[in-house]
């Protein structure tokens, strides 16, 4: 009786596999993640993913950011460990432990950071980390290792030297030499994090031309992108991600832009805080021109006295280049501001501070806090002249201060202790203190709520909201789209170092602004769209 | 209700009391004194103890200076030889003025003034301060070796007083130990500027990000080193009586041994002021107790050493437990 089953399984496998066969030709399915996710701290950065790899095909795993795109790649690099789920490959459950055991399943990664050794040439970076040929002297085999370079980049139809300092190389070829790493391996699953984002179109055509032709030879290649017309363009199979979870997956030829753009956004919008109606005032700083080469260019805009200006956009859109060089990190290479009808020259934070302009950094631990050191001190270092007397700097009157910031923000933890044992939130919020506490106009807030778990984080709209109400001029980034709708006065929208879309509250369409932070034209009919926003 | 936060109150100062870095040294200062007190008659007596202050107070001072380096996220590496120039200036100064004023005034500013050359290199120059001390440390040895290659440079008794005299029985070096670490002490706790260094030192990318003048606070750290090494060149022209143009060669490493030995980190950022004074006299002990028990000189070097990498060792332990309740 068992037996029988067990045959009728069979049968039934093999019917679905003659059934796939014939409805897109012969393929071989390499890979696959089954109900997939990986938790960091109790949240869920992706949970239940499926994901199918198969032979031939370029995979396109598209989101937000935040959708935990990276993390699915990382996770089928073997770089996280899967807190739930499976790994199918070649039809065995695996579990890889690091990096190196599934290289050794033959999936390659090509990260998104470049991860090359610019002093070694790009010979030594291809076998960097790989058994390297030797002679029977026993010495590095260098003829041989220089050999297999340029094989492989002559099987990617490019000419570089291999001999040269990678240093030397431009970011488009040493994105192929990442390419050539993956490949050298005789990688049959190659992943790519954004390997378009540093080219140019046509370096980028040139990339999609080597994953035409990796696929031609069996090659399974999944990619995360942000440019949408290369989805469409390259891609056979589209994966949506949003807010951790798995969205959609189908053949790329069955979406277009639009739908695509709503998928990742996500309907419908519901807008978490209720902020409080404001009649912005006078201009407090204007932007006219502003430019750093290679970073952003010719940036203009207006930040009035109690409103909140959201920027969107995409990580490396130039938002954050923007804010600091509005803060004098970067000083501008072109371009002017003026604070409150004055021009100003701000070559430094502490010229910006002077004149009335703080910024909350995105990296809070790295940029922002001193984890090391009680909150009254994070919190007073920035500006202790205020507390001062004759020179001298009082604890107690450190403490005092502080302590209006902790009962006016509702910091919980101990204070008395060192800042790295708060919370996220709590460290966001000692953090927002130690802005304030530099009495500034304008506040320049980047992801101000990264990291920071819900309940805190409406706790700190709440401050950002009764900043503006007492007329601080207040220009927002961030990476979620519910809270600079929720939160902004005005939306700006950056995209590639550009300001490419300005939109006027209260009321946003979601849609106009996804598809502007995804650089898309809006549809030519916006009639039915209008409904979801 | 009270006498509950009270309490509250009490066991956090006690854990902060438990994680202060100067700690470690100092029950290990403590022990070593009552091992030594027990086993090795003449150590505990006061006029020895004094003696060992009085030895190290050269170092003490300066590691002073050096220790606020330290925990700018910097190092000076050219002490010694700066030592011995200010040693040079105030030798030469009091050999045409006499008494000690004009002769300390000179050396003072003649340090002072190499500091803002060390300061501005690394601040404003933006050589790494390990390379641009080592340079001062080399040039400055070479001007002492053309300028008194031969024979030694004395200076009279009356000149001497810094390094010999008693004020109401305690050695004048103890004293000017003591002042400079009361003043080290009131810069780093109650000046901006002792803030702002330690915030450099533990988080630069913060500090830059909140304004802070960062290359005003380097300068001026690396001429408190060099304004120490002239304080301190008194007391040891005055100790030593005599100056060759050998003089403190190797001193630069003393000072960071006392420095790091007292708790402060190697890296910036977090230490104490107490630090290389603990420190100094640790080594003080040591010297001195291996002295009393006629161990032979050659075998000093080696246990210093020694000494050095256990508290390093202890140190970076210490810090990865740290990290790890993070």
């Amino acid at each position: 009786m068992q037996k029988i089953i067990e045959k009728l399984d069979v049968d039934d496998v093999a019917n679905t596999s003659v059934r796939a066969e014939t409805s897109c030709g012969s393929v071989r399915t390499l890979c696959e993640l089954k109900g997939v996710g990986k938790q960091f701290g109790g949240t869920w950065a992706c949970r239940n993913i499926d994901l199918t790899v198969n032979a031939g095909e370029v995979h396109a795993v598209v989101g937000e950011n935040g959708a935990g795109k990276s993390t699915l790649m990382k996770l089928l690099h073997g770089v996280y460990i899967p807190d739930e789920g499976s790994i199918v490959r070649d039809g065995q459950t695996i579990s890889f432990r690091s990096p190196r055991d599934a290289e050794a399943a033959g999936i390659a990664m090509v990260p998104q950071e470049l991860d090359l050794f610019p002093d070694l040439s790009v010979c030594e970076n291809l076998f960097v980390g790989r058994e390297r040929p030797r002679t029977r002297f026993g010495t590095f085999d260098w003829k041989a290792m220089q050999r297999e370079s340029r094989a492989v980049f002559a099987r990617l139809g490019i000419e570089i030297d291999v001999r040269a300092l990678v240093r030397s190389l431009s970011s488009a070829s040493a994105q192929m030499v990442e390419i050539a790493r993956a490949l050298l391996g005789n990688a049959e699953i190659v992943l790519m994090d954004e390997p378009t984002a540093a080219l140019s179109l046509k370096e980028a055509e040139r990339l999609f031309s080597i994953v035409r032709e990796l696929c031609d030879r069996g090659v399974g290649v999944v990619y995360i992108t942000h440019r949408l017309e290369e989805v469409f363009e390259n891609a056979d199979q589209i994966t949506v991600m949003r807010d951790g979870a798995w969205v959609h997956t189908g053949p790329s030829n069955q979406l277009d832009k639009h739908q695509l753009v709503e998928l990742m956004v996500g309907r419908p919008v519901q807008k978490f805080f209720h902020r409080t109606p404001r009649s912005p005032g006078e201009v407090a700083v204007k932007v006219q021109g502003l430019g750093v080469r290679g970073l952003f260019e010719n940036a203009s805009l207006e930040l009035r006295k109690g409103e909140i200006v959201g920027l969107a956009g995409l990580i490396g859109a130039g938002r954050s280049e923007l804010a600091q060089t509005i803060f004098g990190i970067t000083p501008a290479e072109t371009g002017s501001i003026e604070v409150l009808g004055r021009r100003v020259k701000i070559g430094s934070p502490s010229a910006a501070l002077k004149h009335g302009i703080a910024y909350l950094p995105e990296e809070r631990r790295s940029q922002g806090l001193h984890l090391g050191y009680p909150g009254p001190w994070n919190i007073t270092f920035g500006n202790l002249d205020r507390l001062n007397w004759f020179g001298l700097t009082s604890r107690k009157v450190e403490r005092t201060e502080a302590s209006k910031y902790q009962s006016m923000f509702s910091i919980r933890g101990d204070m008395s202790t060192e800042v790295s044992g708060l919370s996220g939130g709590n460290q966001q919020k000692v953090l927002l203190s130690k802005i304030l506490f530099q009495e500034p106009d304008v506040i320049i807030l980047d992801e101000p709520t990264r990291g920071v778990d819900v309940g805190a984080r409406a706790e700190i709209y709440r401050i950002i909201d009764d900043l503006a109400n007492s007329g601080k001029a207040i220009l927002m980034i961030s990476s979620e789209l519910n809270e600079v709708l929720s939160m902004a006065d005005r939306i700006l929208v950056m995209y590639r170092g550009k300001i490419t879309g300005a939109f006027d509250g209260p009321d946003f369409s979601s849609r106009q602004i996804g598809y502007a932070i995804a650089g898309v034209d809006a549809p030519s009919s916006d009639a039915d769209l209008r409904t979801v926003a | 209700m009270m006498a509950q936060t009270a309490s509250a109150e009490r066991a956090q100062s006690r854990a902060r009391v438990a994680i202060r870095p100067e700690l470690a040294p100092l029950v290990f200062l403590v022990l070593l004194s009552a091992i030594l007190g027990a086993t090795t008659t003449g150590f505990l007596a006061v006029d020895n103890l004094v003696s060992i202050v009085a030895q190290v107070a050269v170092v003490g001072t300066v590691a002073l200076a050096v220790n606020l380096v330290i925990l700018n996220g910097e190092i000076d590496v050219s002490t010694g030889s700066l030592l011995a120039t200010c040693s040079l200036v105030f030798g030469a100064v009091a050999n045409s003025t006499g008494g000690v004023l004009w002769p300390f005034l000179a050396a003072v500013g003649f340090g002072g003034v190499i500091g803002i050359i060390n300061g501005s290199l690394v601040a404003f120059g933006g050589i790494p301060s390990i390379i641009a001390t080592l340079g001062m440390l080399l040039i400055l040895r070479g001007l002492l070796l053309v300028k008194a290659a031969v024979g030694v440079l004395a200076i009279d008794p009356p000149s001497r007083g810094l390094g010999i005299d008693f004020i109401l029985g305690i050695p004048v070096p103890v004293l000017i130990l003591v002042a400079v670490y009361v003043v080290a002490e009131i810069i780093v706790r109650r000046t901006t500027f002792g803030r702002d260094v330690i915030a450099i030192g533990s988080n630069g990318r913060a500090a830059r990000f909140i304004g802070l003048p960062i290359g005003r606070v380097k300068v001026i750290c690396f001429t408190l080193s060099g304004i120490c090494c002239g304080i301190a060149s008194g007391v040891f022209f005055g100790q030593i009586g005599q100056l060759q143009a050998t003089a403190a060669t190797g001193f630069e490493l003393r000072v960071i041994a006392a420095v790091v030995l007292g708790g402060t980190s190697i890296i910036g950022g977090s230490g104490s002021v107490i630090a290389p004074v603990l420190g100094a006299v640790l080594v003080g002990v040591i010297l001195n107790g291996l002295a009393l028990n006629a161990v032979p000189e050659t075998l000093e070097q080696f246990i210093l050493g020694l000494l050095i990498l256990t508290a390093i060792s202890l140190d970076a332990i210490r810090q990865r437990l740290s990290l790890r309740r993070r």
